[in-house]
């Protein structure tokens, strides 16, 4: 042990570990994920042949990926608006049941897309008689596009209310009192003081929730698969899906599917710099101030109206929908049905989310010491952005691009399974590092000096002084890692075809040509209770953590 | 116990000159206090002393053996940071066995320095607590007992006592250095606070702009300070500029306005532009005695023991001085009064190159 120390502690053994960190970083998780790039400079024949030469190819890509961004951006919008107001309530009052609201809030951020998209669309969307959807189901929607911004905002509305309260709960309210003790109303106080200083949040949670939306699968073609009449709707994601589905028969989708990739990967890539310049950059007239109708808005029943409207969103909009799918387990018919398959494919997907989850630990922490410890070198500023590009790509894109890279490299053996590992790592991955490196950065560095003064080499260092320290949130970035990695679906999709993780399953017991609802709502329904299980313990980690 | 000698460290952050050449020399069991202003390098001198920071150029030798490449855990130099960085997760008796823990020292050495520490610095009852549930002061003993427990020969300090309350700090002055001196440790300790430094140092050296500017007695620097930035720093002084018109047995110095001044011997050509510089506390005021020039009292700042009184000379230069509590009510505001100083108080120097401004300016 002893001499174990001694190696890993000189000096030439951490530039090597070092180097081999960020190695890793850019070779298996950067370059694969934007590998498709370069389809576009070596197969711009094929591009031209199959894309751009067949008009409605190219009418369908363009539609679909029109139809991708819409979604993502009305979605978006709508979290804004009623996200806002949520996270307002929930850190700035107190009221009895404020635990419950708070976890209620987060189930969608653990749910599988997959289950989240079956059980919205059974409550929502218009669906066929064979499925004996429960008569008190909503039953309204019969737009594929209304029914997939609904199902969005299922799941990106968490995602928006946790980025603006950690905001908001940093910001000092002295300084809305401070309007307030100076004759401001409170909404004034709140809309003129408060909410510039958001901008920060704000960029958070719109990249997030545009992020998601843009690059969601699973659920989408799952409701899409489940309501009534479809037709040829499809977005980015699910065309990618669709296609590598059927690349095997018809090879010339190659170019097509190519071409879906690399517009899904620039478009958003360019999309993340353009919202954040123009939401750092841009002045809002926030200062004008109308003090009556604000006065006015400021007490009786405004305020109280606003913050039942959130209540009541997040329990229409969000909480219905998404555990829907268990009064339709029991008031359909029960059919028999097989548990092999799908508990074979749980086993699977449980296997692939913890190999990810060791390999993100292991290599994804190294990255995010050296990045929030490096913080003024060059390098690490550059991998701290690059962190960002598996977030912000659409899973399905990267799932495709990583599949390509691999296939075409012959490094390593293209087993289906540790070509799975490898997409999954490299979407995870940047969770670990971010949630650690963030971590890290609230440590005080005289820590591990003072260690470090007092005889203890870096590595006996980090091991007794900074990773007790920061061992929650190695922890919450894992099950995060875990979590993503169980519940998805375009990208497993995207880079094998015919795997067999569990919401890959699911969306293929629906998409079949006889549909098996039944069989497909049991397995939503124990994805969601394991996921479930998974984010309560999240939760208690974290609040720990907190205290 | 070690001696410690730095040979011409220079560190540069961009175009900040952290470190300007500094030359310095620690004798074995000194209390070494280096004393500048904010951004004088102090912080820079002490984390490459300990490791944390290698130098662009210039050599560290701890008795004589040269250690500029040395690691930091193998320096035995142990670090005693602003926040203490107590480790927040181990309790009293954990933290200050880190540094044995670390090296696998023998179960019963480890118990007797335990003891022993807990004893010194009078935590005994207290081994079990965390450090969040110390006073100040007593997280303030843990990390020194932690640092001295380490085996560490030589004792680094940043600035140790900032984060205590004054009454606090001030009591602790005393007894801080006495612990090291009862382990006969070699201690480097960082400090702005002058009134800090005086006390507790065997030698002060003044540092600015990552350069050592006197290192001496603290009764050495205060009574003969070789810049007027040191005189200015270490207790406040008054300027006055001029031309000397002789340099022995005592200086004399001729201002613009034809006043003439005293000071201490000097070896400045008659004839070159000087500063004589006279600390407030030297500079007396009266209303009988005839002195050097004339001025208005301005305010008069009653600070408990002394009253600080701002003046203002015919030609509009402010001077300020202190005088006795007692004196209140024998002068005030509008008085007309003369300004004298003995001449053994007054320090000559030499006009510096930028300007009298500029060596005064702490930035």
């Amino acid at each position: 042990m002893d001499s174990l120390i001694t190696v890993i502690s000189r000096k030439r053994f951490r530039t090597g570990w070092t180097a081999f960190i960020i190695l890793f970083f850019l070779f298996f998780v950067i370059l694969p994920t934007v590998y498709i790039l370069s389809y576009a400079l070596t197969d711009w024949g094929s591009i031209e042949k199959f894309v751009l030469n067949d008009p409605a190819m190219l009418d369908l890509i363009i539609d679909s990926i029109i139809a991708s961004f819409e979604i993502a951006g009305i979605v978006t919008v709508i979290d804004i608006l009623v996200g806002l107001p949520m996270a307002w309530m929930m850190v700035r009052k107190e009221f009895r049941g404020k635990a419950l609201l708070d976890t209620l809030i987060d189930m969608p951020l653990a749910v599988p897309t997959a289950a989240l998209g079956f059980s919205s669309a059974i409550f929502f969307a218009v669906t066929p008689e064979s499925l004996a959807a429960p008569s008190f189901a909503l039953n309204a929607v019969s737009s594929p596009f209304l029914l997939i911004v609904l199902l969005h905002v299922v799941f990106s509305y968490p995602y928006m209310v946790r980025s603006l309260s950690a905001i908001l709960v940093q910001i000092d309210q002295t300084y809305e009192t401070a309007g307030r003790t100076l004759g401001a109303s409170a909404l004034s106080a709140a809309r003129t003081i408060t909410l510039p200083l958001f901008r920060a949040g704000l960029v958070t949670g719109i990249i997030l929730c545009f992020a998601r939306s843009l690059s969601e699968t699973g659920g989408t073609m799952i409701a899409l698969a489940t309501m009534a009449n479809p037709g040829s709707f499809a977005t980015g994601p699910t065309l990618i899906g669709d296609w590598k589905d059927n690349l095997e028969i018809n090879p010339d989708l190659a170019a097509p599917l190519a071409f879906v990739s690399i517009l899904l990967i620039l478009l958003s890539l360019v999309l993340l710099v353009v919202i954040k310049l123009v939401i750092m950059k841009v002045h809002l007239p926030m200062g004008r101030i109308w003090p009556r109708p604000e006065r006015l808005f400021s007490r009786g029943w405004f305020p109280k109206t606003k913050d039942g409207l959130a209540v009541f969103f997040l329990v229409v909009f969000v909480l219905i929908p998404s555990f829907f799918i268990f009064t339709y387990v029991v008031s359909v018919e029960p059919s028999s049905f097989d548990w092999g398959p799908f508990a074979e494919s749980l086993m699977f997907s449980f296997l692939v989310a913890g190999v990810v989850t060791v390999i993100d630990i292991a290599l994804g922490v190294p990255l995010a010491l050296y990045i929030a410890k490096n913080r003024t070198g060059k390098l690490p500023e550059v991998l701290d952005v690059l962190v960002n590009v598996p977030l912000i790509v659409p899973t399905a894109a990267l799932g495709y691009s990583l599949g390509v890279f691999w296939t075409g490299q012959n490094l390593i053996p293209t087993y289906d399974v540790l070509l799975i590992i490898l997409a999954h790592v490299a979407f995870t991955y940047p969770l670990v590092v971010r949630n650690v490196a963030g971590a890290v950065e609230e440590v005080d560095p005289a820590y591990e000096e003072t260690a470090r003064t007092l005889g203890a080499k870096p590595v006996q260092a980090f091991r007794r002084v900074l990773y007790p320290m920061i061992k929650s949130s190695i922890l919450a970035g894992a099950i995060m890692a875990f979590t993503r990695s169980l519940g998805e679906t375009g990208a497993t999709q995207a880079v094998v075809a015919s795997a067999q993780t569990a919401p890959v399953y699911i969306v293929k017991l629906i998409k079949q040509t006889v549909p098996d609802y039944y069989t497909a709502g049991l397995a939503c329904i124990v994805l969601i209770m394991v996921s479930f299980a998974f984010m309560l313990a999240l939760r208690y980690i974290t609040n720990r953590r907190s205290r | 116990m070690p001696d410690v000698k730095l040979e011409g460290l220079r560190k540069s952050y961009g175009d900040i000159k952290a470190a300007d050449g500094l030359d310095l020399e620690v004798k074995d069991g000194e209390y070494l206090c280096v004393l500048g202003p904010t951004g004088a390098g102090k912080t820079t001198l002490l984390r490459m002393i300990s490791g944390l920071l290698a130098p662009d150029e210039g050599k560290i030798l701890f008795d004589g053996k040269e250690c500029t490449d040395l690691e930091v855990e193998e320096r035995k130099a142990a670090l005693l940071s602003q926040t203490y960085a107590l480790f927040p997760q181990l309790t009293v008796e954990e933290n200050i066995m880190f540094g044995l823990d670390i090296r696998g020292a023998d179960e019963k050495i480890k118990e007797q320095v335990l003891i022993s520490m807990l004893d010194l610095v009078r935590l005994s009852g207290r081994s079990d607590a965390y450090p969040r549930e110390l006073s100040g002061g007593m997280q303030q003993r843990t990390a020194l007992a932690r640092a001295l427990a380490s085996g560490a020969d030589l004792l680094l300090l940043d600035e140790p006592l900032r984060a205590l309350d004054a009454r606090l700090r001030i009591s602790l002055r005393t007894e801080l250095r006495s612990l090291v001196k009862t382990l006969k440790m070699t201690a480097i300790h960082v400090t702005h606070d002058q009134d800090e430094a005086l006390v507790m140092a065997d030698r002060v050296a003044v540092i600015r702009e990552g350069r050592i500017l006197q290192i001496g007695t603290p009764k050495e620097v205060w009574d003969r300070p070789a810049t007027p930035f040191v005189a200015n720093f270490v207790g406040q002084s008054n300027f006055f500029t001029g031309e000397v018109l002789q340099s022995s047995p005592y200086t004399l110095i001729r201002t613009p306005e034809g006043t003439v001044l005293k000071g201490r011997p000097s070896e400045l050509r008659p004839g070159s532009t000087a500063v004589l510089g006279v600390k407030i506390g030297n500079t007396d005021i009266s209303k009988e005695r005839k002195g050097y020039l004339k001025a208005k009292v301005e305010r008069i700042i009653f600070e408990g023991r002394n009253l600080h009184v701002d003046l203002m000379t015919d030609n509009g230069q402010r001077l300020s001085s202190k005088v006795p509590s007692w004196r209140k009510g024998k002068i005030a505001p509008g008085d007309l009064v003369d300004i004298y100083w003995e001449e053994s108080k007054g320090t000559v120097f030499p006009m510096p190159p930028n300007g009298l401004e500029n060596e005064l300016k702490v930035e």
